[in-house]
């Protein structure tokens, strides 16, 4: 499965600073992270993003990106219909083509030094042929902030394993998990969750269409999500998850941005300097 | 050599798997059998599958206990390893059985080593069952994870949105109504968890979830469990039980998991088996507030509360499998486990709670069947057992799951008005009685596994009972479903557990049937056994009578048998309806976020005394609402009554403490003797320490050629047996039986009159102790033409009741004398010193309990000394019914009572012939005028013979031994040091063949002396002061509310019977009898094996009725 778009949301409200906000990168540049993401989605051979955004955000968001020779496209999320409704907006972008997907408060620093977290995921895709999911083994502790999958080994060898998916939960708690997201070859205790990066086909923006429009008919306020079509997707079609060689950063959480601002300096060029000052730090504290 | 029965264990072949052991042991000789056991003892250490060990282990267990002992060839009497002894005591069985193979192949085989392998491996029978269904219940995918959380950081469970946001300081309170289940065929016990898993093909249930009312009291019928869960605005876990009137605010992590601390283990049991506080966390040393901050937030809380509606305990409804359920969907609802928040659970949410539940008794230390958390699923269900498969944590390791497949009835598999003919024809009761079940499933469960011949073509019998109980419930006939419960009942249950049914049942059935003729259509066991709860089947025409009959006749059944059956409460009868629902939950917010009437009617005397300014925000706007509430709502407004009622008490305990002075004055209590054993008690001069002999006493074993054998027949038997024929004839001797005992162990401290039990069926009917031994009198004076007077000993706990008992059976029509002894003697209980708790549970050896179990009754134990702590240690102990706080000085009293109350006297005047007494206890119920001990006695001139027996590993309490040389009887409490116990092979039956004459020389006295009261007082005062004086705790139960019952220990004082053979001037003689004469009853558990062993035929061909 070819991915050449790349629909990246950044529609909610709590969040919509959060990409303009500057970290220094791994090769010790100040970057905003939102820049920082298109580079990692550039990396992997996509140059058309689709950015969807909230109303009056288009401005500052040119701005943060500037100069990266990549085609952006926006819409703005006018409705609050959830996270589904926001991807489904990028249906007109994508005109019938297989995409990849990813939120803007994560970053994503690969272990691999010749190839992005993305460029794995879209690699893996395109060499399947099916939609792709890019997970990571966490502890049951930890599943309830992440989309959840069971599924089946397809491919252990190299450095990815490869997956099948039979189920996708969302944010399930330990309990659910080990009654229908048990998958052999884990350690006890450990399930597989979103990495944040998808690459998927164009069967999951009909379903998402189908989704907002039943929510809408259902009246009250519609809360359209992505797992729940992505459980069907894997329902109708292959569809398959790749353990990539990388870390996700959570830039919204608690100090989100500031241990993946740590996260970037230890696996970059200045790793010596901020080692340094970190113990220096430390040993100031305990005095 | 080739075994023939480990194919029974390992055949493919079902037919060969279900062959009964006991025939093919009947055949084989003493040799063949111990090689089978040399082989299957092989084989249980080396077999991988967990239930082919565990036959191997009741096999070994059915040989040692019932065959070997029956074959030639063994010795007679025999010693117990006391190192095995003590690997039993803690567990360690393998160990135990290796020492005592050990011993056998060093010292030969005898009956004593016999019974201690059959008890150990017993034993490892079920802890290896135990440990699986432990290891099973971790297993089941959705509990493992809550073992592996350590650390309140790594809570992942969060309490659902809805229940955070308060609205005007009141945060939304979530209820869960559940009703309970009853079970439609009973299962013929196939719901324990080991059979389902051994053979998942016959377990299957039906079973119904109710809503109760008790008839008279209720409106209608309702779920009668109702829970509660919300969050406070106070950084603590507050459980509240309201039926049990207990609640605590926990601020200690550690508090948690100690379950047996107070009566909200339940409540405890059900946070940690939800996950809110996992049971990881256990011994962590985390703190409290770590984890309701992770949970609810900063400086908030939880509380959790219970409440049953009056349902008493012993129902036979599992009513408190289905609370912990209730309480573990409650919980499980609020952290987002299940996905409704409101309304009945889905499918996968009640399966995931009855796991939860499973574990939740584990871990409270108590268990069910896997049907009784049945009331979370809606209507009439069909559970059955399946088998494992792989993926299963049971696959490989037993035939079947755990967890059994759950399969809601309806149309066409269901009559659809069938819930409605049920309504009009059942009438469920419940009896009143509140018995231990406990032992009848080990029973259960050890028959069925060694596939018994009779018990198994019994249970075979109740799977088919089951498919036409079904039958009916489609057709929608309900005469024929009575038919066949009722048959169920009489047939293959009673046939499998004899146990199962009593005299108060089958009284009522056998009434039923009396007064209702055609229109009363069947019997219907609930849950273990009979008379607790308990269905009657009526013609739909005559319920309404039929119920009104029952109640009535219930309570005058209840009257007349409450002496000798443990009643707990006055019998009930229910409404009921089927419940369409199964555990249904709702969510009341704003104003309506109150608990019930219940709540607040037990929680507001214990608020409106606390300081207004320490209560919570969110307490001062609960209560302010409920004081609107109050004004607005007539059944609230009755609560202030309540609360004044509760504030301030009756003096009820004044009543209560009248009439225990009134008991102590009636029955010689002697207030200066009592102040001196406080006073030394206090002092650490007497003490359960101080019971023992200086440890510098020679204790040694006695030779067989020190004791008169009569296990085997002799020509000297022959001799005997003659002279005492020909005294029986001439009317030589009476019996006393000892019956001033309320059978603590009989009946757990219940305080019945256990001369007065219905213990067994003898010619189709339950006989009593009483008359038990009255029917050996009759054979005796039937076979020798003279009947001999028989004497009962009685107390203050048992004159009135053998009275009136014996009145009203007219003496059994028996010919001969029957005569009373009073006692004369009376102490009055004191609350144990510290001291002698910890020695009791400390120093003396005590069987562990399996791992939870353990922790429970430590955690019970430190309850208890706290208890003695703030009573007072030493203090009166009154706060009980009064026959409770008093008790007997102990049976040494009871032959010089017969002197002191005209007993002896009146008997001598009356049939001056008699110059002999056999004495025996109440329960020794082999024990007879046999002419052979007689004769032997009298022809050995000795005063006393007293009767002993081979000792085997239950024998605990002395023994016969030379002390310094001296042939004495020693009490279990007085040996020097615990192992001397288990150097000597003769054990104390108490029955002594007394000659009158010679035992008032012992006091000092002749026959004319007895005419002379202040002689004879002096005389038997004399005597007693040279008789030691034992400090016991005792077990008392102290019932209160609907059934429930606390057990605690007491400290009382005794002189016992066997230090007579102290005396060096007395002469004594020991006759060494078989053990069916001499085997005591302590437990009800013991009368299957003797029931299996042959006993009670014994006994039974011994009496006339």
């Amino acid at each position: 499965m070819k991915a050449t778009k790349a629909v990246v949301t950044a529609a909610s409200p709590a969040h919509r600073t959060l990409p303009l906000q500057t970290l220094v990168d791994r090769d010790g540049q100040p970057r905003s992270v939102l820049e920082i993401l298109l580079r990692e989605i550039q990396s992997a051979g996509i140059e058309d993003v689709c950015l969807i955004i909230h109303p009056g955000d288009e401005e500052a968001y040119r701005d943060a990106a500037r100069g990266l020779g990549i085609n952006l496209s926006f819409v703005e999320q006018r409705e609050r219909l959830g996270y589904g409704h926001a991807l489904s907006l990028a249906h007109d972008f994508l005109k019938g083509e297989a995409f990849f997907h990813t939120v803007c408060d994560h970053l994503f620093i690969s272990r691999d030094p010749d190839r992005s977290c993305a460029r794995q995921l879209v690699e893996h895709a395109s060499r399947a042929g099916t939609a792709m999911s890019a997970v990571q083994s966490t502890r049951e502790t930890e599943i309830h902030l992440y989309g959840a999958v069971s599924g089946v080994l397809t491919r252990s060898t190299g450095a990815e394993p490869v997956y099948q998916i039979r189920d996708v939960i969302e944010k399930p708690t330990p309990t659910e998990a080990e009654q229908k997201l048990i998958v052999p070859g884990l350690r006890a205790g450990q399930y597989l969750t979103f990495f944040g990066m998808h690459v998927l086909t164009p069967l999951v923006m009909e379903l998402l269409r189908e989704s907002v429009q039943t929510a809408r008919s259902q009246g009250g306020q519609p809360n359209v999500q992505l797992s729940p079509v992505l459980s069907e997707l894997a329902r109708r079609e292959q569809y398959g998850a790749v353990v990539v060689q990388g870390s996700r950063h959570h830039i919204s959480l608690k100090y989100g941005l500031f241990y993946t601002q740590l996260a970037l300096a230890l696996h970059g060029s200045d790793k010596p300097d901020v080692l340094t000052e970190l113990v220096q730090l430390l040993a100031r504290s305990h005095q | 050599m080739e075994s023939a029965l480990l194919p029974l264990i390992t055949s493919p072949d079902e037919a060969v798997r279900n062959r009964s052991l006991d025939r093919i042991c009947r055949e084989a000789n003493r040799e063949k059998l111990l090689d089978e056991c040399r082989l299957l003892d092989r084989f249980r250490q080396h077999s991988t599958n967990l239930y082919e060990t565990v036959r191997a282990l009741f096999f070994l267990h059915s040989i040692f206990r019932f065959h070997l002992p029956e074959k030639p060839g063994l010795r007679p009497d025999g010693l117990i390893p006391f190192g095995g002894y003590v690997h039993l005591l803690e567990r360690r069985f393998p160990e135990a059985i290796e020492t005592f193979w050990q011993s056998a192949a060093e010292h030969g085989w005898s009956g004593t080593l016999c019974s201690a392998l059959a008890k150990a491996y017993h034993q490892l029978a079920f802890q290896t069952l135990a440990d699986q269904v432990r290891t099973s219940v971790r297993s089941v995918p959705g509990n493992q994870w809550m073992f592996r959380l350590g650390h309140p950081k790594d809570q992942p469970l969060e309490i659902r949105p809805e229940l955070l946001t308060a609205s005007g300081n009141l945060f939304p309170v979530l209820t869960e109504r559940t009703p309970v289940r009853m079970d439609l065929t009973h299962s013929a016990w196939s719901d324990i968890f080991f059979l389902g898993m051994d053979f998942p093909e016959g377990a299957r249930v039906i079973n119904v979830s109710v809503n109760l009312g008790i008839r008279g009291r209720d409106a209608t019928p309702e779920p009668p469990i109702e829970s509660f869960f919300r969050v406070i605005d106070e950084p603590v876990v507050r459980l509240v039980s309201v039926d049990l009137e207990s609640h605590r605010d926990i601020r200690d992590l550690d508090e948690i998991f100690d379950y047996a601390a107070d009566y909200l283990g339940l409540l405890k049991a059900a946070l940690v088996a939800s996950g809110l506080v996992p049971p990881g966390l256990e011994g962590s040393g985390q703190k409290l507030t770590d984890l309701l901050s992770r949970l609810v937030g900063p400086r908030r809380g939880i509380e959790l509360v219970s409440h049953v509606r009056g349902i008493p305990k012993g129902s036979r409804l599992a009513v408190s499998t289905n609370l912990l359920a209730s309480l573990i969907s409650l919980c499980m609802r609020a952290t987002g486990q299940t996905r409704n928040l409101e309304g009945p659970l889905e499918e996968s949410a009640r399966r995931l709670v009855a796991a939860r539940a499973i574990l939740g008794e584990w871990l409270g230390g108590s268990g069910g069947g896997w049907q009784d958390s049945g009331g979370i699923w809606p209507g009439i269900k069909l559970i059955r057992g399946r088998a494992s498969a792989e993926g299963d944590a049971e696959f490989g390791i037993s035939r079947g799951r755990l967890m059994p497949d759950h399969e809601i009835l309806c149309p066409p598999r269901l009559d659809a008005a069938i819930a409605e003919k049920l309504q009009q024809s059942l009438v469920v009761v419940h009896g009143g009685m509140a018995q231990n079940v406990g032992p009848i499933l080990e029973m259960v469960t050890e028959k069925y596994l060694v596939r018994s011949e009779r018990e198994w073509t019994a249970r075979r019998e109740a799977v088919t009972l089951l498919d036409e109980v079904l039958e009916g419930l489609r057709s929608g006939d309900i005469r024929r479903l009575g038919q066949t419960t009722t048959r169920n009942f009489f047939g293959p249950l009673q046939t499998i557990i004899p146990w199962c049914s009593n005299r108060f049942t089958e009284r009522l059935i056998a009434r039923s049937r009396e007064v209702f003729g055609e229109d009363f259509w069947g019997f219907w066991m609930l849950g273990g056994m009979a008379g607790g709860g308990m269905g009657f089947i009526f013609a739909p025409e005559v319920k309404p009578r039929a119920q009104e009959w029952l109640q009535g006749e219930m309570k005058a059944v209840k009257t007349e048998l409450e002496q000798a059956l443990p009643f707990a409460i006055d019998p009930v009868v229910y409404d009921f309806t089927i419940n369409q629902n199964g555990t249904f939950a709702s969510l009341r917010t704003g104003s309506d976020a109150i608990l019930n009437r219940n709540y607040y009617q037990f929680m507001l005397p214990y608020l409106v005394r606390q300081d207004p300014k320490s209560l919570s925000r969110c307490r001062h706007s609960e209560l302010q609402l409920i004081g609107e509430v109050c004004r607005a709502d007539e059944a609230y407004r009755a609560l202030v009554p309540e609360i004044f009622r509760r504030l301030f008490p009756e003096t009820g305990e004044v009543k209560a403490q009248s009439s225990l002075f009134a008991l102590l004055e009636g029955n010689g209590f002697d207030p200066v003797q009592h102040e001196q054993v406080r006073a030394d008690l206090r002092a650490g001069r007497i003490g359960l320490a101080q019971n023992r002999l200086p440890g510098r006493t020679r204790i040694e074993d006695v030779a067989p050629t020190e004791i008169d054998d009569f296990t085997r027949n002799t020509r000297r038997t022959k001799i005997d047996r003659e002279c005492g024929e020909a005294a029986l004839a001439r009317g030589e001797i009476a019996v006393v039986t000892l019956a001033a005992g309320a059978g603590s162990r009989w009946t757990q401290g219940a305080g019945v009159v256990k001369a007065l039990h219905p213990f067994c069926k003898f010619a189709g009917i339950h006989r009593s102790f009483l008359e038990t031994h009255l029917a050996k009198s009759r054979r005796t004076g039937q076979t020798h033409g003279s009947f001999p007077p028989h004497i009962f000993t009685t107390s203050y706990l048992t004159d009135s009741a053998l009275r009136a008992f014996l009145a009203s059976h007219r003496h059994f029509d028996y010919p001969g004398q029957v005569i009373l002894s009073p006692g004369r003697s009376i102490g009055l209980r004191l609350v144990p010193m510290e001291r002698d708790l910890r020695y009791a549970w400390e120093e003396l050896p005590q069987q562990t309990l399996d791992e939870q179990a353990q922790k429970v009754r430590e955690s019970a134990h430190s309850a208890l000394i706290n208890w003695a702590r703030t009573a007072g240690e030493g203090s009166d102990y009154t706060d009980n019914l009064p026959s409770q706080c008093l008790h007997p000085v102990g049976h040494w009293y009871e032959v010089p009572n017969l002197l002191l109350n005209g007993t002896l006297a009146q008997l001598l005047a009356h049939q001056p012939s008699v110059k002999h007494l056999l004495l025996h206890n109440i329960d020794t119920v082999g024990a007879g005028l046999d002419p052979a001990l007689f004769g032997r006695h009298i022809a050995s001139g000795s005063t006393l013979s007293f009767e002993v027996i081979s000792r085997q590993i239950d024998d605990r309490g002395g023994g016969l031994a030379k002390v310094d040389g001296h042939l004495e009887l020693v009490e279990g409490l007085a040996m020097p040091r615990e192992e001397a116990e288990f150097a000597l092979s003769y054990y104390n039956t108490m029955t002594t063949w007394i000659s009158i004459d010679g035992l008032l020389g012992t006091f000092g006295l002749d026959r004319a002396d007895l005419a002379n009261p202040v002689r004879t007082q002096e005389a038997v005062r004399s005597l007693a002061r040279r008789m030691p004086t034992y400090v016991t705790l005792k077990d008392v139960k102290k019932r209160w509310g609907s059934g429930q019952e606390d057990v605690f220990p007491v400290t009382q004082f005794e002189k016992l019977w066997s230090d007579m053979t102290k005396l060096r001037e007395l002469s004594c003689r020991f006759f060494l009898v078989p053990r069916p004469r001499g085997q005591q009853l302590k437990e009800q558990a013991q009368l299957d094996g003797w029931l299996r062993d042959g006993s009670a035929a014994r006994v039974e061909s011994l009496c006339a009725w």
